[in-house]
Order: structure tokens, then sequence, then C-alpha cells
């Protein structure tokens, strides 16, 4: 059985996270497992540890972990951990090689405009580090019914190389959860002042047109996706064109400035998260670590 | 210490990533410089010798080794009961359990009050400090005036307290590697500092040269009781903080044996420096009532202040820059005491639950972290308007709290511990006699100073209606302390009827294993 670990916290982000990930686990036949990293004492000396304080710290996470999960209906298979780490991204990536998990999870909408996912430090670092793709919840995910299931998901085909390993898993993805797949190519028109709009938008869209047409033609025999263009003044604008479903699932690729088998939201990305109303999945460029399969 | 239990049907688990992944990583050196950062020489001097030498005059030397031992017993009560007992309450809980409720929450009060005390003054001590080395870096001595206004004062001590706050509050905690450079430019500082002040005495151009005599660490040349009293209390805060390299027995490398070594080197490094400063500033300044002399009221709430440009000239900014370091990383673990300890109190429901409450993801006990901040500030606010001298009386205050909740901690060892007390040789020392010697000799300083300072002359010489401030300060800190005790009572019986937190007192061991 697989493994959705989730970066809980007892705020908001953390509860949007934790039924985020449950839906997730519930359309994969995985099961949940609930982290909340705690800090550990590597990160700096000044402050004299206090073993009372450190078990008062343990037995409220144990609560908040219990509390969280208690919320879930009972058929989510789920367990929560308390973990140490030098950051809470650290201590997501060394839980995630623990469980084996196939995709972390957390809440990036705190702070952000209602419904919108904003990139906070903690998602940064993530996201920065991880060797597993990142499933950004928005805010108010938790909304969401954990039993709504995955009608849809989304890959976003870049417009450069590397969309291959996003294309991969984002076929397994909906082959193991069996949503619908649908491939989105995003053109954006950067207009020279007083340059003719018409042209430019026919000749973004076209090339747009080809990638989505290749990236097409690579999927595995007997799997459908449907295609769409989205152009726009702006990426936001691009993305702003598309319907999104609610329990929806967005997948884009890690920037090609990031290390092999690490994420980094490139420009795109991070435009995209800032206007998506639904889940991101940040998949990196190659595979590898405990996110391998087969 | 508590191994994490595991029950098999609980949901939750703590696994095997425990914080020990990063136990043993603290060496000698690193619990030293650990130590030496909480006590803070620099700032602790500043403020406890003017006060000190008005109190013994010439035997501060002599005052800074007795004070040690009272420190030292009591320390060693503290450490078993931390032992057997680890919480954050500390004070509070231990109290609790040995002497039930009412004086276990006195004795909270007692840590709540010392610590907020520390931490108004620290602030003051860095808001002259940050204007003096603002002076002497642009050269404008005028600036250093401005720490007098007391509306600056005020505003940029509050500034600095919301800053600590926010520190605090977020957990930001500085790099081993940056605490061991600050630790280690203290110490070099002062050692300069008080070299040249040595060598500039001798060489007869001191503000008053005074000879170097043995006679200055001789306790019994103290004229009287009262005076050794007073001095003793003050010297037992330039210890406070002392005792944490005691406790620290988990993250070191060698548990049984670095937490003993590590306070040992510390204590010597700590006594020398005292003493070598000491020594020095007497030699340089003598303790009469001139200008510069110790014996100035005028200069006694923070003597480096007025002495490092005397001494040093130019590279006087390096000792403000020194003492504006040493306040600033003492910060850190100075605010973390009292929020721990009203967390402990909010979790066992002898305070409101949401002193309890812990912030979700920075992981400090956020609410009472606030509220220490707002007291600690409100409190040097109004002192500032109504003593010019609140550095030095909110130093002899503090002392005194000390003494208090130090003294019920002694005492609540001993008590805790009674019925295991002979069971072995080291026993007998460490749960009994030490903590018993240590409570009596606190308790004694406390009742001592607390009735001297009733004449309104003690300490600075400020007053209210005709009682020392110092005393008022005491008195009003533990009368507030029985009325919020009392209403908290009526409010949260189930603390006060010990359902929450009960009496123990652990038997003999040698009893049961002669029963088996």
């Amino acid at each position: 059985m697989s493994a959705v670990l989730v970066g809980y916290t007892a705020t908001a982000e953390g509860a949007d996270a934790l039924a985020l990930g449950a839906r997730l686990a519930l359309v994969t036949g995985g099961r949940v497992e609930a982290v909340l990293v705690l800090p550990g004492d590597d990160r700096g000396a000044a402050d004299p540890s206090d073993s009372g304080y450190d078990r008062h710290l343990r037995d409220t996470a144990r609560e908040w972990l219990r509390d969280g999960l208690a919320v879930l209906p009972a058929h989510v298979p789920a367990k929560g951990h308390v973990r140490y780490g030098e950051s809470f991204a650290a201590g997501l990536v060394t839980a995630a090689a623990e469980f084996g998990a196939e995709l972390i999870v957390v809440g990036a909408g705190g702070g952000g405009l209602r419904g919108r996912h904003r990139v906070g430090s903690v998602a940064s670092e993530l996201l920065h580090s991880s060797d597993v793709p990142v499933v950004l919840a928005p805010a108010d995910a938790r909304e969401v019914p954990v039993d709504a299931g995955l009608p849809r998901i989304t890959a976003a085909i870049g417009t450069r190389p590397g969309a291959d390993v996003l294309l991969e898993e984002a076929v397994s993805l909906a082959a193991a959860s069996g949503a619908a797949l649908r491939l989105v190519s995003l053109a954006t028109i950067d207009l020279p002042a007083g340059a003719d709009t018409g042209v430019i938008r026919l000749t973004g869209a076209t090339h747009a047109e080809a990638v989505l047409e290749q990236a097409r033609a690579s999927l595995p025999p007997g799997v459908t996706a449907s295609a769409v263009v989205a152009t726009g003044d702006r990426i936001e604008d691009a993305v702003g064109e598309l319907e999104w479903l609610p329990a929806e699932l967005v997948m884009v690729g890690s920037s090609r400035l990031a290390q092999p088998r690490r994420l980094f939201l490139g420009s795109t990305a991070s435009k995209m998260l800032r206007e998506l109303p639904v889940p991101m999945v940040v998949v990196p460029r190659t595979r590898g670590g405990a996110g391998a399969r087969a | 210490m508590s191994a994490p239990r595991q029950t098999k049907d609980a949901p939750v688990t703590t696994g095997l990533s425990q914080k020990g992944l990063s136990a043993g990583t603290v060496g000698l050196i690193g619990a030293v410089v650990i130590g030496i950062s909480c006590i803070a020489p620099a700032y602790t001097l500043t403020a406890a010798l003017g006060p000190t030498v008005s109190a013994v005059g010439l035997q501060v030397p002599a005052i800074i080794l007795v004070g040690f031992l009272p420190m030292l017993l009591v320390a060693f009560g503290y450490r078993e009961l931390n032992n057997r007992m680890p919480d954050s309450g500390t004070s509070f809980t231990w109290a609790t359990r040995a002497f039930g409720p009412w004086i276990g929450w006195m004795a909270g009060w007692g840590l709540v009050a010392a610590t907020i005390l520390v931490l108004s003054n620290l602030a003051g001590i860095a808001v002259d400090f940050l204007f003096l080395l603002i002076a002497q870096l642009s050269g404008a001595e005028e600036v250093a005036g401005l720490a007098a206004n007391p509306f600056i004062n005020v505003g940029v001590c509050l500034a600095f307290m919301a800053a600590a706050t926010f520190v605090s509050y977020r957990d930001m905690q500085t790099t081993q590697m940056l605490q061991y450079v600050l630790v280690g430019f203290q110490v070099a500082v002062l050692v300069l500092f008080a070299t040249v002040a040595i060598v500039r005495a001798a060489g007869g151009s001191g503000f008053d040269p005074t000879p170097f005599d043995w006679s200055w660490f001789n306790p019994f040349a103290v004229p009287s009781f009262s005076a050794f009293a007073a001095g003793l209390s003050l010297s037992i805060f330039i210890f406070w903080g002392w005792d944490v390299t005691l406790t620290m027995n988990e993250e070191t490398k060698d548990p049984d044996r670095t937490p003993g070594r590590a306070a040992t080197v510390t204590v010597l490094v700590i006594v020398s420096l005292y003493l070598l400063l000491a020594v020095a500033l007497i030699m340089f300044a003598g303790v009469g009532e001139g200008e510069y002399g110790l014996g100035n009221p005028d200069i006694q709430d923070n003597v480096f202040f007025h002495l490092s440009g005397q001494i040093l000239g130019p590279l006087a900014a390096l000792v403000s820059l020194a003492v504006l370091t040493s306040s600033a990383s003492s910060l850190q673990s100075t605010f973390v005491s009292p929020a721990r300890t009203l967390l402990a109190m909010g979790h066992y429901g002898a305070l409101p639950p949401r002193f309890a409450k812990v912030h979700p993801r920075f992981f400090t006990p956020g609410y009472a972290t606030i509220v220490a901040a707002l007291v600690a500030s409100v409190f040097y606010a109004v002192m500032r308007f109504v003593s010019e001298n609140v550095l030095w009386d909110t130093i002899t205050a503090l002392g005194m709290m000390i003494c208090f909740y130090y003294g019920l901690t002694a005492f609540a060892c001993v008590w805790y511990f009674r019925r295991q007390w002979f069971d072995s040789v080291r026993n007998v020392f460490f749960t009994f006699l030490f903590p018993l010697v240590g409570g009596v000799v606190l308790a004694v300083l406390f009742v001592t100073t607390l009735v001297d300072s009733m004449d309104p002359d003690y300490g600075s010489g400020s007053n209210v209606f005709g009682l020392g401030l110092v005393f008022v300060l005491g008195v009003a800190v533990i009368l507030v302390g029985v009325a919020v005790m009392i209403w908290q009572a009526a409010v949260r019986p189930d603390f006060f009827r010990g359902r929450t937190l009960s009496l123990e007192a652990p038997g003999s061991l040698r009893r049961r294993n002669r029963a088996h």
C-alpha cells in the first residue's frame, strides 16, 4: 500500500493538507502518514534545552495529531507521527524516506488570497529539497469532502523539454486513481508595444499546440487525454481562461534549474500557483529516491 | 529521563527518530559556552557591581566568592529534582509536589517575578549601552545623555522588549558558531578591560588608584551582617543561570561527566572573570563617592557605562558592544524561563488554560511569552518614572526574589526526598544537607534584606511612603502574587485541591528492597 505523507500542523493549512492527503490516499488505495515535525536540538545552541518542556511539546504534538486525525472518516487508513527535524521541510523529507511515501502533502494557503496558493518559506524549502512529488494544498482544501474522489488530473505541459517525467507521473496517478487526464499548454504573449496582437497570439498558440500534440503522442497506448491550449497576455491570464473542477489536481514539472531529483518551482509554475484554486503537484525533473516507481 | 511510551492501539507514534537523534552533540566546550552565555557576565557585573560596592565596600571579591556557595548548594537540589521530575514548571511543579498547591503557586510566582524583573533590567542596561555605543562611534558625546531622558529611554526599551519578544515568539535561534563568537568576544573584552584598569591603576593614572589588599577577600571584614546579607543576595544574582550547565544531560556527549565538568569549568571562568574585574575596577576607581568612584550613587547602577571611557579611552566602544551582545544573547534564555513556568501553571490549571497554549507553528509558549513581555514592559515603564535609580533597585529586589523562589525550591528538594535521605551517603548530602543549608542561607538572606530594606535610605535611597523602594517592590510583588493566587483559587479550584498535581514523596528504595 502506497503512502501519502502529510506535513501536519495544528493550523488551517495543516487541516487543508490532511484533508487533501486523505482524499489522495483514498483514490490511490494508499494510507495517510501524518507527520508533525518538532524542532530538533541541532538548529541552534542558545536555548538551554529543558526536557520537561520537550516532553510537554511532544505530548501536545501527539494530541494535535490525534485531534486532527479524529476529523477524518473512519475508512481512511491514517496514522500520526511526531518527528524531529532541523526544519519542517527537512523533517518531512526524512519522514518521506522513512515511510517510503510517494507524495508529500503540505498546506500552502496561509496568508494568501482566499482560495489561492501562496508559496510560503516552508513549502519553498520543501520544493528545494524533496525528491518525491510535493502536493501544495490551497486554502480551503479542507472544505472539499474526503470522499470527493479525483475527477480529473490536469498536467501542465511546458514548452520546453523535461516534460516526460511529469507525463509519466500524471499517467500513473491517473491510472491509480481512475481520474481523467487533461493536458494543458499555456501560451503567453509578452507584447512589445504596438505589436500585432493577433499574429503573436497565433504563433504562441501554434507552438503550444505542437507541444501538446507531441505529448499526446508519447502517451502509452490505451491512455486517452484531452488537450487544451490556454492563451493570455500573461501566464496568470492563461490560467484564468481554463475551467477547473473543485476536486481536481494540477501537475507541473519542476524547474529546469533544479538539481536532478530535486524539486524547484519555476517562474511559470509559481505564477500558475498564485492563480490556481486547486491543489498543485510539483514533480521532480528526474526520477529517483523514495519516489521511484518501476 | 522518560522514555517515549508507545501504546499499541494509539494511532499516534513518536517513533524512533527521537530528539535523541541529535543527542550527544554538546561537548564540554559547548556546554561551557552555553553556561557563560546564560549568565552573561558582562551584563550581570555592570548591573550588580555598583550596588554590591555600596553594600560591602572593598569586600566585593569576598562576597563574590561567598555568594557562590548558597547558589552551589541549591543547584545540587535543583539537579536532584530535575532528574527525578523533569518538568517545564521547575520550581512551581516541584514545590507543589513537595508542599502542595499554595506554596507551589507562590514559588512559581517568585520565579516568574524574578525573571520579569531581570528582563526589564536587561533591556534597561541595553538601552544605556546602545546610546553610549552610538556616542562613542559617532563622537557626539551628548548622545549618551539621551539615555537619561525617561521618555526616550522607555521608548527605546520598549522597542528592545518588542524585538526580544518577537525573537522568542518565533523561536529564532542563533547558530552555535555565532554563540561561540559572542561569548569569546565578551570574555576577551572583559579581560582587556580589567587588564588595562590594573595597569593604569598600578601606573598611578587611575581615577582613585587604590593599592590591592588581600583583605578584600576577607568576608569577615564586612562591617555588619546587614551589609553582608545585602551583598550576598546581590552576588547570588550574578551566578543566576549557572545551574543550566548542571541540568544539561541529554544533549551532552557524556551525560555522566560532561555536565559536572562543564558546570565546574563555567563557574571557574565566571568567578575568575568577576574577581579580576572587581579587583581591577576597585584598584582603578576606588570605592569613594567621587565622580568615577564605585561608591558614587550616580554611576552605581551601571558602572561599565561610566568607567569604560575612563579606562579604555577610544577602545571603550568594545565594552559597550560586549555588554550589548551579552544582554542580547542572554535575552532568549531569560525569556524562555518565565514563559515555560507560566505554561506549566496553565497546564496544571493554576492559571487560565490559554497560558498552556503552544504555538502550532513555532512551538513556543506564545501566549505566556507575550504576557511576560507585556508585564516586564509595563513594569519597566512605571519604574523608570517612579525612580531614577530603577536599574539599581530592580537588581536588589531581584536578588530578593531569587532568594525567595530558590529557597523554596531548595526546601522542596529536602522535603520531597524525605523518605530517601538516608538511602545512601550520596543522598544524605545531595537531597538533605546541601539543599537544606542552601535553603536556610537563602531564607535568612531574604528575611534580612526584607527587614533592612524598609529603611528609606536602603539601596539607591529611593522611597515610597517613607519605606525603601526595594522593600515596597518585594512586598508588592509577593502580595500581588497572593492576591492573584486567591483569585485563581476561587475560579480554578481543581489545582488548589490537588487534583491536577498531587503531593508526593517517593518512598525509600532501601526499605522497598528489604520487603522483597
